[in-house]
């Protein structure tokens, strides 16, 4: 996300962390975040080998409270939120009247009145407009520039790490649990979620825990992980990314994401009726991959010579050591795929996603 | 600073005159930016090149750019291996990682190009 100089650019509690750990800090959604601690495709292989840690504290932070909210997110989002049950996470989406998606998030019910929400640091502003458009009784509230934070602790050593940060040797959240251990740190507020396909917790630190907690899983051998592997892991497991697999005219069926809304046929939410009323779609979300050059965003992809769709996403796999990416392309076009890459065709060739299966549910 | 012997475009390419013969690369600091190369495309030996069009493409995990001719004339050598072998160019892009070289006519070829102290600038103020 592009970010004009003279803005000046929101930092994390984790900046000086950071800066001590070499990153290279880029602009990113109206914050200074690292890119890369030195090398983004040895961030992601330590990530799927062990365990990584990222700073992911741009991302907004909402509240949403009081006796009517489950009912009025229900109306609000795509997904069902009356059903949440309190101690679980789940992924969803804020859609258009059309059906088209504004957004993707996740909503933690913390109490039967208490939701927590996280949504992408680039949508805040707007999401923030829409959702309280949309809620009545609901009492809102954004924390994202409170100090605190969000760690993503990520990969197979994941749960160790935790016990060790914790000191709880019994401590394994179940997929999509919430929990509130006790720690050095104080009360930590964790969620088993994340964003790379592998095992991990999503660690919601106070502006006091932040530092210490980054810290100390450093200490514990944990790698710091930059945005520019989360974007490789996350295309890596084929997860969505707003802006590139989604966006406002896309719907959730389209990209593949039918589960988000969940209740899709009965629940009355914004975008339903849109959805009831939608035509089968007449593209498809595709995985490429490619022998040495990386089919970029927005590359045509052609089928025997006609254009039959774009490029979404693409960058280098660190763990299959070859470029990969995700394209929309028109249903039932089969044939020899290549990409056009200024100017220049190359082949392409068709892949399942995710292009690395997700461990994520241990 | 980086070495004097050589000219440097704001595109961050660097070209080194000998004879009628240009050597062309790009400089550490574009190394740097780009991060891990994954994919380089060079043109070959006999094409033509333009002072200021794209001769080829250098690409990392995260993006794509062109390469720039900073003269006009025809190549005369290609750095054929680096290609497959892109730890030469990540780790010494000021030497062993040349990308191609040109024959020009004329003793002007790099006038406009900024020199050892003016690149200095240019990458601080980019830094």
């Amino acid at each position: 996300m592009a970010t004009s100089p003279t803005q000046k650019l929101l930092q994390t509690p984790l900046h000086s962390c950071h800066q001590a750990a070499g990153a290279k800090l880029v602009p990113f959604a109206g914050w200074e975040m690292p890119l890369d601690y030195g090398s983004i495709l040895g961030e992601a292989r330590a990530v799927r080998a062990s365990a990584g840690v990222f700073d992911v504290s741009h991302m907004a932070r909402f509240w949403f409270r009081g006796p009517s909210a489950a009912v009025e997110l229900d109306h609000a989002l795509g997904g069902c939120v009356t059903d949440i049950a309190v101690g679980k996470a789940r992924y969803s989406m804020l859609l258009q009247e059309d059906g088209g998606i504004l957004d993707d998030l996740i909503t933690y019910r913390t109490a039967e009145d208490a939701f927590f929400m996280v949504v992408n640091a680039s949508n805040r502003d707007r999401d923030r407009d829409h959702l309280v458009s949309r809620l009545t009784d609901t009492v809102f509230e954004d924390i994202t520039e409170d100090g605190g934070g969000i760690l993503a602790l990520q990969g197979p050593a994941a749960v160790k790490i935790l016990q060790q940060l914790t000191g709880i040797d019994d401590l394994a959240p179940g997929f999509l649990d919430l929990a509130w251990p006790q720690s050095p740190f104080g009360e930590l507020f964790i969620a088993r979620t994340g964003y790379t396909g592998e095992l991990g917790f999503e660690i919601f630190v106070t502006a006091k825990q932040a530092v210490p907690v980054w810290n100390r899983l450093l200490e514990l051998g944990v790698h710091p992980v930059g945005l520019g592997a989360r974007d490789v892991l996350r295309l890596e497991a084929g997860l969505a990314l707003y802006g590139h697999e989604i966006h406002e005219a896309i719907n959730p069926f389209e990209a593949g994401l039918g589960f988000a809304v969940r209740g899709w046929k009965t629940r009355n939410f914004i975008g339903g009726e849109a959805l009831r009323n939608a035509a089968e779609a007449s593209r498809v979300l595709v995985g490429f991959t490619a022998e040495k050059r990386v089919p970029r965003e927005g590359y045509p992809v052609l089928c025997d010579g006609v254009e039959v769709g774009v490029i979404c996403s693409g960058i280098y796999s660190a763990t299959l050591d070859l470029p990969i990416a995700t394209a929309y392309v028109q249903k039932g076009a089969v044939g020899a795929f290549t990409v056009s890459a200024r100017g220049k065709e190359f082949p392409v060739q068709l892949a399942e996603l995710p292009f690395v299966p997700h461990r994520s549910r241990g | 600073m980086r070495p004097s012997d050589r000219s440097y475009l704001e595109s961050h390419e660097w070209a080194k005159l000998d004879g009628d013969v240009v050597t062309v690369g790009i400089t550490d600091f574009a190394v740097e930016q780009l991060g891990e190369l994954v994919y380089l495309d060079l043109p070959s030996v006999g094409d033509s090149v333009s002072s200021g069009d794209a001769f080829g493409e250098v690409e990392s995990v995260k993006a794509v750019s062109d390469l720039n001719s900073p003269v006009d004339g025809e190549i005369v050598a290609v750095n054929d291996g680096l290609a497959d072998e892109l730890d030469a160019l990540q780790t010494a892009p000021m030497a062993g990682g040349w990308l191609i070289q040109v024959r020009v006519s004329g003793a002007d070829a790099m006038d406009g190009m900024l020199d050892a102290a003016a690149y200095e600038e240019l990458v601080v103020a980019q830094s």
